[in-house]
């Protein structure tokens, strides 16, 4: 046994050539930029799907993937992004180029205040805090007494003026921004340190590593780049309203998408996103009743027999490399 | 005067069932050291079972809150045995992803099952008057209920080996391991305990309320804020806890608005999380 594995290793590694991945990126890019024009909508509105979940898990992956604390609460980035974003669009007729980062602003703002809160509780009451945050606020917005502003439970239907192919494109450079992003921040010194308080918090503070400082620009990091995805995804559906906007789905969706694809990895979220959108797909046209219970049993089943995900596998096969940039 | 009084008394019936749910989930936490986020989809079982055997074969609600505890019982520590005991050694925050996809997949099945439909069971209907106050016949019963089973719980931890041996993996699970208590046994018949707990007041509740598949998220956020009232693996603390919960729903459904009221257990979660994280009361 111990013989063969290094003929393994050595057949099976995958090597990195610069030249080739630069050629591979640019093909698909240029592939991914040309769709609109000769692909039907219905494959378009699909991989603006695809997108918007790769932003989704790889935002939550860049904090909760790196630092190790589990944010259950990625829908309230969503919905309070996506409700700021199309409350302009629709109230007060603002352009959605405008609407977008200005609802992603707002989030990332206020998640300076959470995040300091908020990130001195450790692990699971991390968790239970981010879920109570997410429903407060889905009920907050659903009361009376914010409805002037709101609009209450009733939802806000609403058309921001934007064709489906300028939507395709502006989620496919976000999408593309934000995986160069995650991989530029995996790789960096500041990755490094995420790391670190993951592996062991008390160990990285003794070192001298700002654990605080460094979870809450990592928080407020992932809040902006999930609040642009979320605001964009709430514009595509032209509507929302509390329960869709802070529905525990989006939260739990692109969490079993990274887990799949192998947390704390670059590519994980994005090969998880888009496996599982294939997956929703077919499993949406075959068995919609049944389709929440087999996620649930995806999720039990990932976690139980797989928790590295495909890319944590098949580092620790050997077929990759395990280092940080993947 | 006598209105307010009628309305802490309705908190007080309230508490009693959500104490139940968060007594069992303080206790799984407390002693398996896992945070079961589908506790509440148990109570949404339990409720199942009592409209199922009552619509099927007439079974006394009563009744079905007693077979509920050993059935119940049962359930968890074969799920217990089955799923979360290989997360013993995992990382804290494995179990509580697990649990969530366990929620996830209890209730959508129940929904696939039994669909949206809301189900009751009405067995108990009308009410007592009591010194001008009135109050509905099935909350006082089931408060009854509540009391007995939680008088129940407390006798068996007291008193009883099982109830030391648990009590005492509680407090430090490898000194207990040490002194011959099968750690082991103690967690799996401590997530029966949960579990039957859960399950137990569900039967309760579907004298009450209103039966669906979602219910159990409700009866989850409620049970979060009291154990976090309460501290964590404190059963004293869980029973108080859900007291105050109840009695603060009830308040504030009466002055503000039943919507307003949804809100108190994120804001306890919040408010408890940063000012006294350990709980109003020490472990």
């Amino acid at each position: 046994m111990a013989a063969n594995e290094p003929n393994f290793q050595s057949l099976m590694t995958i090597r990195l050539e610069k030249r080739q991945t630069w050629l591979g990126i640019t093909i698909l890019m240029g592939f991914l930029i040309s769709i609109p024009f000769f692909a039907t909508d219905y494959w378009i509105t699909l991989l603006v799907l695809i997108f918007i979940f790769t932003v989704y898990a790889s935002g939550w992956n860049l904090f909760s993937g790196l630092t190790g604390y589990t944010n259950f609460g990625l829908a309230w980035f969503i919905g309070v992004s996506g409700y700021v974003s199309s409350l302009l669009i629709a109230d007060y007729q603002f352009f959605w180029l405008l609407a977008w980062p200005i609802g992603a602003f707002f989030v990332s703002t206020i998640s300076i205040a959470v995040g300091y809160i908020l990130l001195r509780i450790k692990g699971v009451y991390f968790a239970i805090s981010m879920v109570a945050l997410t429903e407060g606020t889905r009920e907050l917005f659903g009361t009376g007494f914010l409805e002037p502003i709101t609009h209450g439970g009733t939802g806000v239907p609403f058309v921001a003026g934007i064709r489906l192919p300028t939507l395709y494109w502006s989620v496919l450079l976000l999408a593309f921004v934000t995986i160069i992003v995650c991989y530029k921040i995996t790789s960096s010194k500041f990755g490094l340190r995420l790391i670190a308080i993951r592996e062991d918090e008390q160990a990285a503070e003794t070192l001298g590593i700002h654990t605080t400082r460094d979870k809450i620009i990592a928080f407020v990091l992932s809040a902006f780049i999930v609040g642009l995805a979320g605001a964009i995804h709430c514009t595509y559906q032209n509507y929302i309203d509390p329960t869709y906007a802070f529905n525990i789905q989006l939260t739990l969706t692109p969490i079993v998408m990274t887990l799949f694809g192998g947390v704390g990895t670059v590519f994980g979220p994005v090969i998880g996103a888009t496996l599982f959108t294939f997956i929703h797909e077919i499993l949406w046209a075959e068995l919609s009743l049944l389709y929440m219970a087999i996620f649930g049993g995806i999720l039990m089943a990932l976690i139980l027999f797989f928790p590295q995900g495909i890319l944590g596998w098949m580092k620790e096969k050997g077929i990759l490399p395990r280092i940080r940039k993947i | 005067m006598v209105n307010f009084i009628e309305i802490l008394i309705r908190g007080l019936m309230l508490g009693s069932v959500y104490a139940l749910v968060g007594m069992g989930l303080t206790l799984v936490w407390g002693v398996v050291g896992i945070v079961n986020i589908a506790h509440g989809e148990f109570v949404m079982l339990g409720a199942y079972f009592a409209f199922w055997s009552f619509s099927l074969i007439h079974l006394n609600p009563l009744l079905s809150v007693v077979l509920s505890i050993p059935l119940f019982f049962f359930l968890g520590m074969t799920i217990h045995k089955r799923i979360t005991e290989r997360l013993m050694k995992a990382p804290e925050l494995s179990a509580l992803i697990l649990t969530f996809g366990m929620s996830i997949f209890i209730w959508n099945l129940a929904q696939f099952f039994w669909t949206n439909t809301y189900r009751s069971v009405p067995y108990l209907t009308g009410s007592f008057p009591f010194f001008g106050l009135v109050f509905s016949k099935s909350k006082t019963v089931s408060f009854g209920l509540a009391i007995a089973i939680t008088l129940a719980l407390f006798t068996f931890l007291k008193y009883s080996r099982l109830g030391k041996g648990i009590r005492a993996t509680s407090q430090n699970s490898e000194v207990a391991l040490v002194c011959g208590i099968n750690t082991l046994k103690m967690r799996a018949i401590t997530f029966g305990m949960g579990i039957g707990l859960a399950g137990a007041a569900g039967v309760i509740v579907s004298l009450q309320w209103v039966i669906f598949p979602q219910m159990g998220s409700s009866y989850i956020s409620k049970a979060f804020a009291i154990v976090v009232l309460g501290g964590l693996g404190n059963i004293q603390g869980a029973l108080v806890g859900g007291l105050i919960i109840g009695v603060l729903e009830s308040l504030v459904t009466q002055y503000m608005s039943a919507k307003m009221a949804q809100i108190i257990p994120s804001i306890t979660i919040l408010l408890i999380l940063l000012l006294r994280p350990t709980g109003l009361f020490k472990r």
